[in-house]
């Protein structure tokens, strides 16, 4: 039922980026995710590369400049269960909490988190959509419940990822590494929208893998939370999901970074919301206010305009919740 | 020669005269108690050998290639690629010879044959493969090169007749004509409410999901077949198989000993089992065909989608005057109503003299229906429920009170026949002061925006009496123990271990000296499908015959050693003792015939139920829920099932049946539904757990309770109604009643979630609606 493959497992991350410097060479993590793409015939791979073997890339420890690194094969179990995490970074433990299920958290890595392809029914299934070279995306006259309302066009998928939008509005960084060269960039500069790239998500090139994420030291003040919503209890993907840090100093909010989740291809930072909190103190007027400007550019398709509700909702009771 | 030993621990029901039919029992001692399961080690510790876990020497394993598209024809199929694969064995297609079994036979119009060149749903059988491997099996299949000629499809059944949607069949998508049902007269009903509502109900289309997936391993030997099948019933499969094949029934062995779970959708035998038998037969070999967790979801059966239209008339007092409901929906494509039953409790759950109902079946190029806990019954109380409520609320009375006044004690659907029982006052009753419903109802609102309401549908259903035929065995061996033999599968609702409970009842044997041989054509005797809830109130009855069959050989064998006459003696505290004379008494293990014959096999029959009333078991649910205004988050907080199926047989699988069916409930009214691409090319998107969202633990709430109703029904030796279905009916619109208790918006199409919920908070809100 899967393609035949060849597995290897290399020892060193060295011999891991020459083994991956090849067509269809595809990276294993936690397997996931590309088990059951594979499976699904969502895309081929002629060789899998398992990471397993490389223990450098596992764990969470504090850097020189008092933030984090965390190992791209870390697991979202780790994360969730971090007690510097949830002390420090509530917003990235509980957003790792909220992912898929016990199993899969256990099995789940950042990295492949990060890179998840996108859950969108017709990319995964028996479809020719344009993201897999087709000529349209099923989801503007189909079955578009679950797509985006930012961002959309030309496809409509929505990043499945709860940790993103919790690393971008941390600000962290990746470590990505390729053959004998490595670059440290932005997360939020990694992923990529449709119109730039319709078949990718990010910008990671044939071989290149993510080996660290870094996340910068938070500042005195500091109060974050990521609030999902979904249609049941656990192992559901957001319908809407929100990752907020605020800075909050004599009662004001002096600085925030607010990234939504569920409702674009990307992790969507919305400005507008930040913009409506920044220099405020957060009351059931600005609460609303906010919660107004965060959907103001929202553009639904003919099933998905609850998403702008939820929107909406999601701001309203999460900035209410730090009133 | 070996001393006998008579096990007894429990004193045990006279015995009847001879000649004389069994009475119902008034009290018991076993029959009634929370028992665990007696196959629950095997079930939870892997013991339990499931069809899917039969492997058999030399055996391969089948796929079959399914078609892509809604509505297409198979204009060629090469398999020369697939059957030059490693490990095939067989590629088999409608060329095959042997191939040509007739198919949807029951189905309104035309014949169709197992693999027809005539696709009509997405998932039709277009051919298959016997591979060494499972896997070889599935490369192979998908290496079979199709071409097929694809054609206009109708998947949206509520555009099914309109003038310009490609036809199924024939000439019009009408399955048949409309079927009206009426009494009384509905416009003087509706003139002389003082208020009518009307309103349009959606519910979504709901996918059997059992653990156990759909298949069998099949066997030939000598011309005959033997079935390992994943069933409800295995003389069923028997008669589909012996009637595929054109053989005798004596020639089709079919085994069904452990369940992995059915919702009715395993009743009878489906196309897979065919191709198992027909690639085992070709092969000479044993296949193992199971289908995958996709196939389950595209094209094994559903609970289909209703649009019901329903108005009702009722007085200022509460008195219901008028209910008149137009239901549409769809089978699918081939046999099946998609309305059957939908419209049988606006019918027949409350006192009303003026009803009619109109329902509407259309093929749609979809997977086919098949029953589905209930069939039918959930989808018509999602609008029946909502509606009395909704009564209830203009005319300001308690919904509970207005279902109260309307309580029948006739089947009005049934020739006004009594029912035997009818705990519907008592479940509403006694439900609503157990769970609380008029503090609950009562209490305070929340300034914040997390609301909680409560809210409370009850229900019949149609069925769950059980009936003739049913045959049972008990074989009552000289040391004490016993053998219990029965045709009936056990779906995982505890069969054998009732019908354990009734045999210890009467013979006064420790369940676990009582061992089961059940659910196989071959060793066990006919017995119909286990659904309808109707497993134990047709099988406990024939199981406590074979018991007193039992008894009455024991005390005719002590009669003639005693010399007294057998209707003078009783079976009592392991002895055989004289009413009339106290010295005359024998241990039974001391009867010198039973000694000698070492057994004494006991037959039992199901007799039929009584003519003149009418049996079905009734319910009530309440439930609380919390209502995020901002989100349209739903957290179901508690429920509570109080249901009338007769005598609690074992307080245990009873408890369990409902927590079970509200789970399903809560699937079917919150998170599940079949998702088909309607506007572009028919097929079906959510064919997977993770966008097929069945409910998870964290959506069931851990505080459900549960009321047990027993009035004493004797309309069957046991008392026994069936519990199974009801437990599922009423649980959607409880919520949504509640729901609409909690923040006043009424949410008339499944599911209840923040999809639905959030754009009409917001619009009540913001004072749009």
């Amino acid at each position: 039922m899967l393609p035949t493959f060849a597995y290897i497992r290399p020892e060193s991350m060295r011999e891991a980026l020459e083994q991956l410097a090849s067509d269809e060479a595809h990276v294993y993590a936690g397997g996931t995710d590309l088990l059951g793409c594979l499976r699904d015939g969502v895309f081929e791979a002629s060789k899998v590369v398992s990471l397993s073997g490389l223990d450098e890339m596992r764990g969470i420890e504090e850097t020189a400049d008092g933030g984090l690194r965390i190992g791209a094969l870390t697991t979202l179990a780790e994360l969730a269960s971090s007690e510097t995490l949830r002390a420090r970074y509530t917003v990235l433990a509980e957003a790792a909490e909220s992912a898929a299920s016990p199993q899969l958290r256990n099995q789940g890595t950042v990295g492949g988190n990060l890179c998840q392809r996108p859950r969108c029914w017709y990319f995964r299934g028996e479809f020719h959509c344009l993201k897999k070279g087709g000529d349209i995306c099923y989801a503007v006259e189909g079955e578009n419940q679950y797509h985006a309302i930012f961002g959309g066009a030309p496809c409509f998928i929505v990043h499945p990822s709860d940790t993103a939008p919790a690393f971008v509005a941390l600000g962290a960084s990746v470590r990505l590494a390729k053959g004998r060269s490595e670059r440290t960039i932005p997360l939020e500069a990694f992923f990529v929208p449709p119109e730039a790239d319709i078949a990718h998500e990010n910008i990671l090139e044939p071989g290149e893998i993510i080996t660290d994420v870094f996340l910068p030291a938070p500042q005195a003040g500091t109060v974050s939370t990521y609030r999902k919503l979904r249609e049941r209890g656990a192992w559901d993907f957001a319908l809407t999901s929100l990752a907020l840090v605020m800075r909050i100093e004599g009662g004001r909010v002096s600085e925030a970074s607010a990234v939504l989740g569920g409702v674009a291809p990307i992790p969507w930072r919305s400005t507008p919301l930040q913009d409506a909190i920044t220099g405020e103190r957060l009351d059931p007027e600005v609460a609303a206010n906010a919660a107004a400007a965060a959907a103001r550019e929202a553009d639904p398709l003919e099933h998905n305009g609850y998403k702008v509700d939820l929107v909406k909702g999601v701001v309203e009771e999460t900035l209410l919740s730090f009133a | 020669m070996k001393e006998l030993t008579y096990y007894l621990t429990e004193p045990v029901p006279e015995t009847p005269k001879p000649q004389e039919k069994a009475e119902p029992w008034t009290e018991t001692k076993i029959v009634g108690r929370p028992e665990p399961r007696v196959d629950g080690y095997q079930r939870t510790s892997g013991g339990a050998i499931y069809p899917s876990d039969v492997n058999l020497p030399g055996m391969l394993h089948g796929a079959i290639l399914r078609c892509p598209h809604p509505h297409a024809r198979v204009t060629s199929i090469d398999t020369s690629k697939a059957e030059a694969m490693p490990g095939v064995h067989v590629v088999i297609t409608d060329k095959t010879p042997g191939a040509d079994i007739p198919w949807y036979e029951s189905s309104q119009r035309g014949d169709s044959r197992l693999f027809d060149d005539h696709c009509r749903f997405e998932g039709e059988a277009v051919a298959a493969v016997a591979a060494e491997t499972p896997y070889q099996a599935w490369d192979a299949a998908r290496a079979i090169e199709v071409e097929f000629e694809v054609l206009p499809f109708t998947v949206d059944f509520k555009k099914a007749l309109d003038d310009d949607a490609p036809i199924v069949w024939g000439t019009t998508n009408r399955t048949r004509d409309a079927r009206t049902y009426e009494r009384g007269d509905i416009a003087a009903g509706f003139t002389a409410a003082d208020v009518v509502l009307e309103e349009t109900y959606n519910i979504e289309c709901q996918l059997h999901m059992p653990m156990e997936s759909f298949g069998s391993v099949a066997q030939w030997e000598g011309g005959k077949l033997t079935v390992w099948h994943s069933t409800q019933g295995v003389y069923p499969i028997q008669q589909g198989l012996a009637q595929n094949f054109g053989l005798p029934l004596s020639h089709v062995r079919a085994i069904g000993h452990y369940v992995g779970g059915a919702f009715g959708a395993k009743l009878w035998t489906g196309k897979y089992s065919a191709i198992a038998a027909l690639l085992a037969k070709i092969a000479a070999r044993p296949v193992k065909l199971f289908v995958t967790r996709e196939e389950t979801l595209l094209c094994v059966g559903n609970r289909p989608a209703v649009q019901m239209r329903l108005k009702a008339g009722v007085k200022r007092d509460g008195t219901l005057v008028a209910l008149e409901m137009e239901n549409l929906g769809s089978g699918g494509a081939y046999s099946g109503s998609g309305t059957g039953s939908a419209d049988f409790q606006t019918r027949d759950l409350y006192l009303c003299p003026n009803v009619r109902t109109v329902s509407h079946d259309v093929y749609i190029n979809a997977g086919e229906q098949r029953p589905m806990r209930a069939p039918g019954h959930p989808q018509n109380s999602w609008a029946l429920e909502q509606m009395m409520d909704a009564l209830a609320e203009a005319i300001d009375m308690c919904p509970v009170e207005l279902r109260l006044k309307n309580i029948p004690t006739v089947s009005q659907a049934r020739g006004d026949r009594p029912y035997s029982t009818t705990g519907f006052k008592e479940c509403l009753e006694e439900g609503a002061e157990e769970f609380g419903w008029s503090e609950a109802r009562e209490a305070e609102a929340a300034n914040g925006h997390l609301k909680r309401g409560v809210g409370v549908a009850g229900c019949l259903w149609a069925a769950g009496a059980g009936g003739p035929p049913s045959t049972a065995v008990v074989r009552y061996f000289s040391d004490g123990s016993c053998n219990l033999n029965m045709g009936a599968s056990d779906i995982g609702t505890g069969t054998k271990t009732v019908m354990a409970m009734v045999v210890a009842e009467e013979l006064g044997v420790p369940l676990e000296r009582i061992t089961i041989e059940y659910a196989d054509t071959g060793t066990t005797q006919y017995a119909s499908a286990s659904g309808g809830s109707k497993t134990v109130p047709t099988e406990s009855p024939a199981v406590r015959d074979a018991a007193l069959n039992c008894k009455s050989q024991i005390i005719k064998m002590a009669a003639g050693e005693l010399e007294v006459p057998a209707e003078d003696l009783v079976l009592e505290n392991g002895e055989v003792r004289s009413t009339v004379d106290p010295d005359k008494s024998i241990a039974v293990g001391q009867v010198r015939a039973f000694r000698a014959s070492q057994v004494v096999v006991g037959v039992g029959y199901r007799g039929p139920n009584p003519e003149d009333t009418v049996t079905c078991p009734f319910a009530a649910q309440f439930c609380e829920v919390e209502v995020n205004t901002l989100t349209g988050e739903v957290k179901v907080l508690r429920f509570l099932g109080a249901h009338e199926s007769g005598r609690v047989m074992n307080r245990m699988t009873y408890d369990n049946q409902i927590y079970g069916g509200i789970t399903m409930g809560i699937g079917l009214g919150m998170t599940e539904r079949r998702i088909l691409d309607s506007n572009q090319t028919g097929k079906m998107v959510n064919r997977n757990f993770h966008d097929y969202k069945i409910p998870t633990a964290l959506d069931v709430p851990a505080d459900i309770s549960t009321v047990a109703i027993d009035l004493g029904d004797t309309f069957n030796t046991t008392g026994a109604k069936g519990i199974g279905e009801p437990v599922t009916i009423p649980t959607a619109p409880a919520i949504a009643n509640a729901v609409y208790n909690a923040v006043g918006v009424r949410i008339t199409d499944t599911p209840i979630n923040p999809t639905t919920l959030a754009a009409k908070l917001a619009a009540k809100r913001e004072g749009r609606g």
